[in-house]
């Protein structure tokens, strides 16, 4: 285990990341609506060693009802839509809502027009667009520290 | 390959008959491609052969084979919910696709005293894909989980008919983004195989480095799913960096990190230079070195290991029965990998990665995976010597009114049926190794813990996206 360790701190080292100088924190829940999981994969890794975004102080939260924003992808499903609104209401105010990726953006969605809704906008009202597919790990981080620098 | 068509009868004893002969089922869908609605079985024999046994649909009822195949059991419910076709003899037919019906009729009736059940998405806690599971447990004990899934039902396949058939490949694919690769490849041979074309070496080639360089990405995340499922963050995180180095390797090779984009019908576009291919080989050499050291730490770490035997337990009766592919099934001592039988691909003397340990359960499908990506690296660092070109596929034979693809993913065989409609695309079926697998992974979790049921589930870690659709 001690090996592994070592090797985890040799890599942060190794990528120099900047300390991050904010004294605010953002909590994210995320949602998926229909991505085709190239999303989920890259949010995953803007969590890992890498990219690391816990030390801006950005963390995926278990619960809307401890979330600042809700990150949501893919093209909304018709089968989704109910379950958004639900985690939706859930949500403390002041509330943000991001639309992360392409789908969720309604560019380039692929499927039937009837098992669709449309973009997240069609749904909740949209404050912060993260366009990709699927955006990069740094891009999800840096995406996200804006909408804390942007208040 | 033209179906013949079958009379009800006659179907079942066709499909009897292959399976008494060692045929597997390898997938059954509702068409209304070619005139007239029908239902068509795909059988593959042990030497990767394929056969379509059809039955003509046309009033709206055709005999099940489920009983003989209970691999069907899903495919039947998603024909029944997408195209009305009613399966005689396959009973309850449940709802698989079709959300708009009550949720008992989802859910398997338990009574008795003490079960309770315990209800768990579509929105999970983590970054997790939509889906939604129905525990019934008596304690901590799970009696019975329904998997109703569906809620990313896109309508890819629909989405697909009437487009030309060389331009399907980017909407079929990107049902999933972890098996882009193997989809389209999957596609792409279909597609081929109607127009009477075969892979010449190099397409091949072309094609088996991409299907390789996603199956690295995906075993390394694979491995770092099941440290998380048990909380070993530092062995997640291991894992997530080498996910990250070999997705980046992905990018500089095809300008994405999923490779979206690098397969197409009827050729191969991919090129690379000398440079860049001994880079990757470096590269690759870099990952094996890493995630070979990181594997052993794993081993020897003993909390970490005690969690995982004799848990979520698939032996190689269920396997066969349930119809499981893939590293799940070559764990419990099935030694199937579409790999073996792919005269399209360059896979040539591959062999199956066999465990000594073949127990079917939890520690057996992740020491699976781990020794199957030496053998992995070991083919790109062979297909990458030297420069790859751009080429064509080569005329093979006649046209075809029907083609199949069968390629392997990293979650097991992945089978994409394209029936023409002129040189557009009149049905088009995918069926992913995680669509075959799913019903094992509620099967695996009866009689085990609750606790223990997302390490079973991330010991499987099959996409929602791919079986969705």
């Amino acid at each position: 285990m001690l090996t592994l360790l070592r090797d985890l701190r040799k890599l942060r080292r190794t990528t120099a990341l900047p300390p991050s100088d904010r004294g605010r924190s953002l909590a994210v829940r995320h949602v998926d609506c229909g991505s085709c999981n190239g999303c989920e994969h890259e949010l995953t890794l803007a969590s890992g060693p890498t990219v690391d975004m816990a030390r801006f102080g950005l963390g995926v939260v278990a619960s809307p009802r401890h979330a600042d924003v809700l990150l949501v992808t893919g093209p909304v499903t018709t089968r989704m839509r109910d379950a958004l609104l639900v985690a939706y209401a859930a949500m403390p105010e002041p509330r943000r809502v991001a639309a992360l990726g392409d789908c969720a953006l309604g560019v380039g969605v692929l499927g039937s027009d009837d098992q669709i809704v449309g973009p997240v906008e069609s749904v909740l009202p949209v404050d912060l667009r993260i366009p990709g597919c699927p955006p990069t790990p740094d891009a999800i981080a840096a995406a996200l520290l804006d909408l804390i620098d942007g208040g | 390959m033209t179906p013949p068509a079958h009379g009800a009868e006659a179907y079942r004893e066709a499909v009897e008959a292959a399976l008494a002969d060692s045929w597997r089922f390898a997938g059954l869908h509702a068409t209304r491609a070619g005139g007239g609605a029908a239902v068509r079985a795909l059988l593959v024999s042990a030497a990767g052969d394929i056969r379509v046994e059809s039955v003509a649909a046309g009033a709206g009822t055709v005999p099940t084979i489920v009983d003989l195949a209970p691999a069907a059991g899903w495919d039947e419910r998603e024909a029944h919910d997408l195209y009305g076709v009613v399966f005689d003899g396959h009973e309850p037919l449940r709802p698989l696709v079709d959300h708009d019906v009550p949720l008992d009729r989802f859910a398997t009736t338990v009574r008795g005293p003490d079960p309770y059940q315990v209800a768990v998405g579509p929105i999970h806690a983590g970054v997790i894909e939509s889906g939604h599971f129905r525990f019934h447990v008596v304690g901590d004990r799970i009696l019975h989980v329904d998997a109703r899934l569906f809620h990313k039902h896109r309508g890819i396949e629909r989405a697909c008919e009437g487009l030309p058939l060389a331009y399907g490949v980017s909407t079929v694919a990107r049902a999933c983004a972890g098996c882009w690769v193997t989809n389209a490849v999957a596609y792409a041979q279909a597609c081929e195989e109607l127009f009477g074309q075969r892979p010449t070496p190099e397409v091949a080639r072309a094609r088996t480095i991409l299907l390789e360089l996603e199956r690295v990405w995906n075993t390394l995340n694979d491995i770092g799913a099941v440290c998380a499922g048990v909380g070993l963050a530092a062995g997640n995180n291991r894992f997530l960096a080498l996910t990250d180095e070999a997705r980046a390797l992905n990018a500089r090779l095809t300008g994405h990190r999923f490779l979206f984009g690098s397969v197409s019908v009827g050729g191969s576009d991919l090129g690379l230079d000398a440079h860049a291919t001994a880079a990757a080989r470096k590269t690759l050499a870099r990952i094996r070195r890493d995630s070979s050291r990181a594997w052993r730490e794993l081993l020897f770490n003993g909390s970490f290991m005690d969690r995982m035997p004799d848990i979520g337990v698939v032996d190689a009766e269920a396997v066969r029965s349930l119809g499981v592919v893939g590293p799940a099934a070559r764990a419990a001592g099935v030694p199937e990998d579409v790999r073996a039988v792919s005269p399209r691909l360059a896979y040539e003397g591959f062999e199956v990665a066999a465990l000594r340990r073949q127990a079917g359960d939890v520690q057996a499908r992740l020491e699976q995976r781990a020794l199957e990506l030496l053998p992995c690296l070991d083919i790109l660092d062979r297909l990458l010597v030297g420069p790859v070109r751009p080429a064509a596929t080569e005329a093979a034979g006649p046209e075809s009114p029907i083609g199949v693809g069968r390629v392997e993913s990293p979650r097991g065989a992945t089978t994409c049926v394209v029936e023409r409609d002129g040189d557009r695309v009149g049905r088009l079926r995918l069926r992913t190794g995680s669509y075959a697998n799913w019903p094992a992974v509620a099967y695996a979790a009866a009689d085990n813990l609750l606790p223990d049921f997302p390490l079973i589930n991330k010991s499987f870690e099959l996409c929602y996206a791919c079986v969705d659709r």
